[in-house]
């Protein structure tokens, strides 16, 4: 009884120092911590990625050891080591799209490979093991697909749109993309049924890390590169003299009918927005940065992003589908370079990006002004992301920490 | 001729004839009635009396007729008699006779108009020159021949007064004196000297009880005043007295005034005599100035008839000892009375101008002693060496420079040739450096460069004294350096001015080096405009307090209004152009800015749930943390990194503070980067200070946390040769101040609480409600119920408590014991002395090897700095281990450095201080009851060294030059007798508690006597 009542006074207390701290503060809020702090990893944590519907999260470290956190207690619920603790992860992700209970470990060992959560942790084996033969720095990217939400947001049917699926032209594809085609119809109906298990798709800096490559997570194939080398007639364009593909993400936009499109952001600084049923040549090209595209997020609508590179620019760009053009929407200017991470709420109101200052930076993603700079950890960080339902931020850090965060949080 | 003489030698016989029968008459005499007769009847001869009215009614009636029937003389005869009475032998013979048989017999019975006229006359109205020389060898009488001995000096002295002082007496003599030039020139040089000898001997000779106005003081301010009117009716008498001056000798008028002055100047009354003249002549010379400047100013001085008086003055002075204490005194008398440097110069040269070219003597005074070895203000520097050394008039402001060179360039060398001494700098005091190095300063600042070049040695002496100031621990010294550096690179290259310090920025220089005195600002008057705009400049560029204190200094009037006028000036100041940009950009930016936000607030009123944080961000966090010492060290070693190096200074203390198990390994290697790193190189421009600090704080706690390891390492660098004096003199500051934390160190612990064990329960509430204790504020305990589950064993009871005091949120990191301040009132503080333990190794390591000479390591000669900063650190340590045996233990071998000649008669005071510094220490340090054993024990070597310590600070206080160690010593000698008192006491009660006990008494003991060597006088106890 004696903790009881103890814990009672601190909870009063601890009621009437929050009140205060606010009517203090309302001119100048001071930014708020974390509101929990995972220490676990041994190693940088490379990744953190939500569960999409329960409250876990999947962190990566540089030592190929794998978290899964539960976000409500904050505790470990289970670690695994799924890649080589040489080589370690780079990337974890987690989609509805490709089941609830599945997630997908990328290592540097050249290695994809997706797991089953069973009942209090991974799966002994991976279900899929894809051998990309990768060893570059590019984090794979799931497919992001226009939400309900999002596109309620923006006036839009989802049913309606997702009508004329199975219409768009075949004909310039090859077998291969017929195949890709009935995984990607077979796809949208994933959408409509978040539960259903299907191919599923991942845009992968390719083993010419030039190229971008698509892999079907199901049968754990090659499904196209892009640009592809060997179509015989169309005009190929080289992405060598970009350099490396640092950031990739692929998306589904409604307006491509079911046609998968990917952004990926190369050394020079430039982007190139492919059309997986043009592999031969890239929708548009562009180049906000000056230094290496490092990240690169799409909106919940697919009508947007934002992008992080080594320079000290975080540029918000618009994508039209119908004119097949990226436009900057707002260009921010930081004083110290390097933001390696971007994510966007699935609520489209806030982005956070993670910087090599040590900072995550909180912007309004609808005006580009600039909300919080959270002041956390004390290396670099690697990556942020939120929760699907846009309560939760994880902060992943070079400090072997991951900070959870609750800003903004959405009124429900 | 011959009849002349003839009738001379009769009219002195008569004369004779005369004064015997009137002394016989006195001698003879049965009634007052009759001396007074006697004397009338000769005094009828001499004066003209007018005695009739007087006489009558104070005498009998049978003499007033015989007084009345007296024959009186005419005004020829009268004035033979007269001649012949004073010049002869009468005059004398009489005098003796009035002055002890008249004066003790008869003179009390005189009625006053008797005494007046016929006693007092032949005085008075005597001639002076022999009325002094009768008076004055009459003051040393002594009792004899049966005269009242008493009544005989009053009374001299009443005539003393009268004669001198009340009649003009010494006025009388000068005339005397020339106005027998002539007549009969009888007056020679040595009468002339006895006379004013005679006169200035007066008021040592007169008793204790003779008139106020006999004193020194007051007799020589009146002679001194008289001799001075001469000066002034001189100037009455000069149409009939044309040839007067023209003699090439001085006449014996002046003669007489010259040796009188020398006479006062000797028997110490030179401030008195100065004190009169010196208004005097400023007066003269500001007349002479004022009334036509623009003429050659030394005809006019030359043809004035008043100057002659006073140019003739000096030179009738013969006694060199005089003239000097005149011309001292002079110059401080014209200090106080704001003496512009014109005046001053013009002052100087009408009295010595002539002498200082014909006497040797003078002009060594000038150039010599009053450069180098006397002290004045600074403006008296400067008029000297206008008018010594530059030998020409001044400008309005400032030193003039005149044709010849010879003179300004042999003072420099002769002034440098002192000023670069080392010796000088060590021994010289301080006002004594002060004014030579300004001596310097200003000859230099009139040489020019060419000058320079033509004589060798003094770019050398200059260098090797500015170098050897420069090493100096006194600020001050060091700042005379860069004056006399600044000046000296000015004159080289003006344009490019050498400032060896940051204080010194101003192109003027301070050549009092703050030493100043308050009435500094007064030399300026009104002639001197150009020098006060440069003052109220300066005001202008220093505001404010500046001028206050400019101010303050208590100007002359005319002075202060003007420089207020330009100050008024400033507030205006035309250069201060007021930018009409500056004045629109604010409203303007602010205008943008009230646009900026309502556009802002417009746009996110849409969606305020997106409120910005505070957006402010610095990039402190991101620079490298080290959190081990090992990569300190690293850091410290990489001196290319200054940015790292200058993070793990940051951090040091801290993390050897915290003193983790590492520490130890690594202390050595900590101590010793930290010694070689180079703060200087590696801060910025000013924050080099701070570096400093942290590295010397690190230090410290490094010695403090782990001092074997440290000290091994430090004491090894003291005398390493691979570090430099500044390292050195760091170590040991280090080691001082870490003696001191060890000392005072202080351990907390909490207070035992007395709480009770069982605690009552009161009756108003239940045993199972918690108790209502708690801070104020708090609200009562309410239940509150639970949910959810039926069988609910515990009742849970929550209240409101208010926040602490003292509480802090941080972030999400809760502390709930935090400790308030009534809690930290329940702890007491122990402070409890580490130090005497780590004593010996502080210590002795670093007495090892002070006097070994090596390679870059030479502490006796020239690191003496180091010497006396080691000398103090010991001194320290033994303060910091006062009372305890490691005191006792570590005496000796203190006491031993200590004694070592080369130590303790260092030729640097700062080293001798630090030895008095160290000895005083020793002595508190000593527990008494150790003194007194070591007494008992015949242990030579305390007692010994502690009779040193007094006998040496004794012949400190008689013979040491600077001030500071005298009173350090006095206060050492202090607290040897302290010691010795609380070490007798001591040897008291051992005595006891061996008779007591009948333990077998050491033999000296069993004596009954023992001598306490330790102090003045023996102290025996039987």
């Amino acid at each position: 009884m004696a903790t009881i009542v103890k814990l009672q006074h601190i909870s009063s207390f601890r009621g009437k120092g929050t009140r205060n701290l606010i009517r203090e503060g309302m001119s100048k809020r001071p930014t708020p911590d974390p509101v929990a702090v995972l220490r676990g990893h041994r190693a940088s944590v490379m990744d953190a990625s939500f569960h999409p519907s329960r409250p876990l999260l999947f962190t990566g470290s540089a030592d190929g050891e794998l978290r899964i956190w539960d976000t409500v207690q904050h505790r470990t619920v289970s670690s695994a080591c799924v890649h080589s603790a040489a080589h370690g992860i780079i990337c974890v992700a987690s989609s509805p799209f490709i089941g609830a209970n599945k997630v997908i470990s990328q290592g540097r060992d050249g290695t994809v490979k997706c797991w089953d959560i069973e009942d209090g942790g991974l799966s002994r084996n991976p279900s899929v093991t894809i051998k990309t033969n990768t060893y570059h720095f590019c984090k794979l990217s799931l497919v992001k697909k226009p939400s309900a939400h999002a596109l309620q947001a923006e006036g839009h049917s989802y049913h309606d749109e997702t009508e004329f699926r199975g219409t768009f032209d075949l004909e310039s594809l090859d077998d291969s993309k017929e195949k890709a085609e009935r995984g990607l119809t077979e796809c949208s109906n994933v959408v409509r049924d978040t539960h259903a298990e299907g191919p599923n798709y991942v845009a992968i800096a390719g083993e010419l890390s030039h190229e971008v490559e698509v892999w079907d997570l199901n049968t754990a194939e090659r499904l196209v590169q892009l640009p592809q080398s060997s179509v015989g007639g169309s005009p190929n364009i080289s992405t060598s003299e970009r350099g490396m593909c640092m950031a990739v993400q692929a998306f589904l936009p409604t307006e491509s009918q079911g046609s998968l499109n990917v952004l990926a952001g190369y050394e020079d600084g430039s982007m190139l927005w492919w059309d997986i049923r043009h592999p031969g040549v890239p929708v548009t090209s562009i180049k906000f940065h000056s230094e290496p595209v490092l990240s690169i997020s799409i909106d919940e609508s697919c009508r947007g992003g934002i992008s992080g590179a080594a320079d000290n620019k975080i540029v918000m760009f618009s994508l039209d589908h119908s004119m097949g053009s990226c436009v900057v929407k707002k260009e921010i200017s930081l004083e110290r370079p390097g933001i390696s991470g971007t994510s966007i709420r699935p609520d489209g109101k806030i982005a956070a990006t993670a910087g090599w200052d040590h900072r995550v930076r909180i912007y309004n993603y609808h005006k580009g002004n600039a909300l919080a700079i959270l002041k956390y950890h004390h290396a670099t960080c690697n990556s942020v992301s939120y929760s699907s339902d846009s309560k939760l931020m994880a902060s992943a850090s070079e400090d072997r920490t991951v900070a959870l965060w609750e800003l903004y949080p959405p009124k429900t | 001729m011959e009849v002349a003489s003839k009738r001379r030698r009769e009219l002195e016989a008569a004369v004779l004839d005369k004064v015997g029968e009137v002394i016989s008459a006195v001698r003879s005499a049965q009634r007052v009635d009759q001396v007074i007769c006697a004397l009338h009847s000769l005094a009828v001869l001499l004066f003209p009396l007018d005695y009739s009215s007087l006489l009558s009614g104070s005498i009998d009636q049978r003499y007033r007729d015989q007084v009345l029937s007296a024959k009186v003389p005419s005004e020829e005869e009268r004035w033979e008699w007269w001649q012949a009475f004073y010049h002869g032998a009468a005059y004398p013979t009489l005098a003796r006779v009035l002055l002890l048989d008249v004066a003790s017999n008869w003179l009390a019975c005189f009625p006053l108009s008797a005494r007046v006229h016929v006693y007092d006359v032949f005085f008075v109205r005597g001639l002076s020159s022999e009325v002094v020389q009768t008076l004055v060898p009459c003051l040393q009488q002594n009792a004899s021949d049966g005269h009242d001995i008493n009544y005989v000096l009053s009374n001299t002295e009443r005539l003393l007064v009268h004669c001198l002082l009340e009649n003009d007496g010494v006025l009388q003599m000068a005339r005397e004196f020339c106005r027998s030039e002539d007549s009969i020139s009888e007056w020679t040089k040595p009468t002339v000297a006895r006379l004013a000898q005679m006169v200035a001997s007066i008021p040592d000779k007169a008793r204790l009880r003779a008139p106020v106005s006999l004193s020194s003081h007051l007799f020589f301010k009146q002679i001194t005043i008289q001799l001075l009117s001469l000066a002034e009716k001189r100037d009455e008498k000069v149409l009939d007295k044309v040839s007067f001056f023209s003699k090439s000798d001085v006449d014996d008028a002046l003669q007489f005034v010259g040796e009188t002055f020398s006479r006062i100047c000797r028997r110490g009354s030179a401030d008195v005599l100065l004190s009169e003249i010196s208004p005097r002549i400023l007066r003269h010379v500001q007349s002479l100035l004022s009334s036509d400047i623009d003429s050659a100013v030394i005809d006019v001085f030359e043809a004035h008839p008043g100057s002659q008086f006073w140019l003739k003055m000096i030179e009738a002075i013969k006694d060199v000892y005089a003239v000097e204490r005149i011309s001292e005194q002079l110059l401080h008398h014209l200090v106080t009375e704001h003496a512009s440097d014109v005046e001053a110069y013009w002052i100087l040269w009408l009295l010595f101008h002539r002498t200082i070219r014909h006497q040797t003597s003078v002009r060594s005074m000038f150039v010599d002693k009053f450069v180098l070895w006397k002290t004045f203000p600074i403006c008296c520097l400067r008029w000297i060496l206008q008018f010594a050394v530059l030998e020409c008039p001044p400008d309005s402001n400032s030193l003039t420079k005149g044709h010849s060179i010879s003179g300004l360039v042999d003072t420099l060398q002769r002034l440098l040739a002192v000023w670069s001494k080392k010796e000088f700098v060590q021994s010289a005091s301080m006002e004594q450096q002060t004014y030579v190095s300004a001596a310097v300063g200003l000859s230099l600042e009139k040489m020019s460069k060419e000058e320079l070049d033509e004589t060798k040695d003094v770019m050398h002496l200059i260098l090797q004294g500015v170098s050897c100031r420069l090493e100096s621990p006194n600020h001050l010294v060091r700042k005379m350096a860069s004056g006399v550096a600044l000046v000296f690179s000015k004159v080289i290259d003006p344009k490019n001015p050498l400032y060896l310090d940051d204080s010194c920025s101003s192109d003027i220089i301070d050549w009092e080096f703050g030493l100043a005195t308050p009435d500094k600002g007064n030399l300026d008057t009104s002639d001197c405009t150009e020098k006060d705009v440069l003052k109220s400049k300066a005001s202008i560029l220093a505001p404010e307090s500046d001028f206050n204190h400019t101010a303050n200094r208590g100007m002359s009037n005319n002075v202060k209004s003007k420089t207020k006028k330009l100050s008024e000036f400033k507030i205006a100041d035309p250069d201060e152009i007021i930018d009409p940009v500056t004045l629109n950009n604010e409203p303007v930016s602010d205008i943008d800015d009230d646009d900026d936000n309502a556009s802002e607030n417009s746009e996110s009123s849409s969606d305020s749930s997106l409120q910005p944080y505070d957006l402010s961000d610095d990039d402190t966090d991101l620079k490298r943390k080290f959190s081990q010492l090992v990569d300190v060290v690293g850091a410290l070693r990489k001196s290319d990194d200054a940015d790292g190096v200058e993070r793990a200074l940051d951090v040091a203390e801290n993390l050897v503070r915290a003193s983790p198990d590492e520490l130890r390994h690594v202390a050595s290697d900590l101590v010793r980067t930290l010694v070689q790193v180079r703060c200087s190189d590696l801060a910025v421009e000013g924050e080099e200070e701070s570096a400093e600090d942290k590295r010397q704080r690190a230090l410290v706690a490094l010695l403090v946390t782990c001092p074997f390891e440290s000290l091994d390492t430090l004491n090894k660098l003291l005398y390493s040769p691979n570090v430099d004096i500044s390292q050195r003199i760091m170590i040991l500051d280090v080691m001082t101040d870490a003696a001191q934390e060890l000392a005072n160190a202080k351990t907390v612990k909490p207070k035992h609480r007395t709480g009770s064990l069982i605690t009552s329960i009161s009756e108003s509430q239940p045993w199972f409600l918690p108790s209502g204790s708690g801070p104020p504020g708090a609200t009562s305990w309410k239940e509150i119920s639970d949910t959810g589950t039926l069988l609910n064993w515990s009742s849970r009871y929550e209240r409101e408590l208010p926040s602490k005091s003292g509480q802090i949120k941080r972030g999400k990191t809760r502390r709930w014991s935090l400790r308030s301040s009534s809690v930290q009132e329940n702890q007491m503080e122990w402070s409890h002395n580490k130090f005497p333990v780590h004593a010996a190794a502080f210590m002795l390591p670093a007495m090892q090897g002070f006097d070994k000479k090596r390679h870059g390591v030479d502490l006796l000669d020239r690191d003496f700095v180091v010497l006396g900063k080691l000398i103090y650190m010991l001194g320290v340590c033994m303060k910091c281990a006062a009372m305890h045996p490691e005191a006792s233990a570590l005496a000796p071998p203190l006491l031993d450095l200590l004694r070592s000649r080369e130590v303790s008669h260092h030729k640097e005071a700062y080293v001798r201080r630090a030895v008095l510094f160290a000895a005083s220490c020793i002595l508190v340090a000593l527990h008494p009851s150790y003194v007194a054993s070591s007494l008992v024990e015949g242990n030579l070597e305390v007692s010994k060294g502690l009779e040193w310590v007094r006998i040496w600070a004794l012949h400190v206080v008689e013979s040491d030059t600077d001030r500071e160690c005298y009173t350090m010593a006095m206060t050492c000698l202090q607290l040897h007798s302290e010691m010795a008192f609380q070490a007798s006491r001591a040897l008291e009660s051992v005595e006891t508690t061996f008779k007591t006990r009948s333990v077998g008494l050491p033999s000296n003991l069993s004596q009954g006597t023992i001598k306490i060597p330790t102090h003045k006088g023996n102290i025996d106890f039987v």
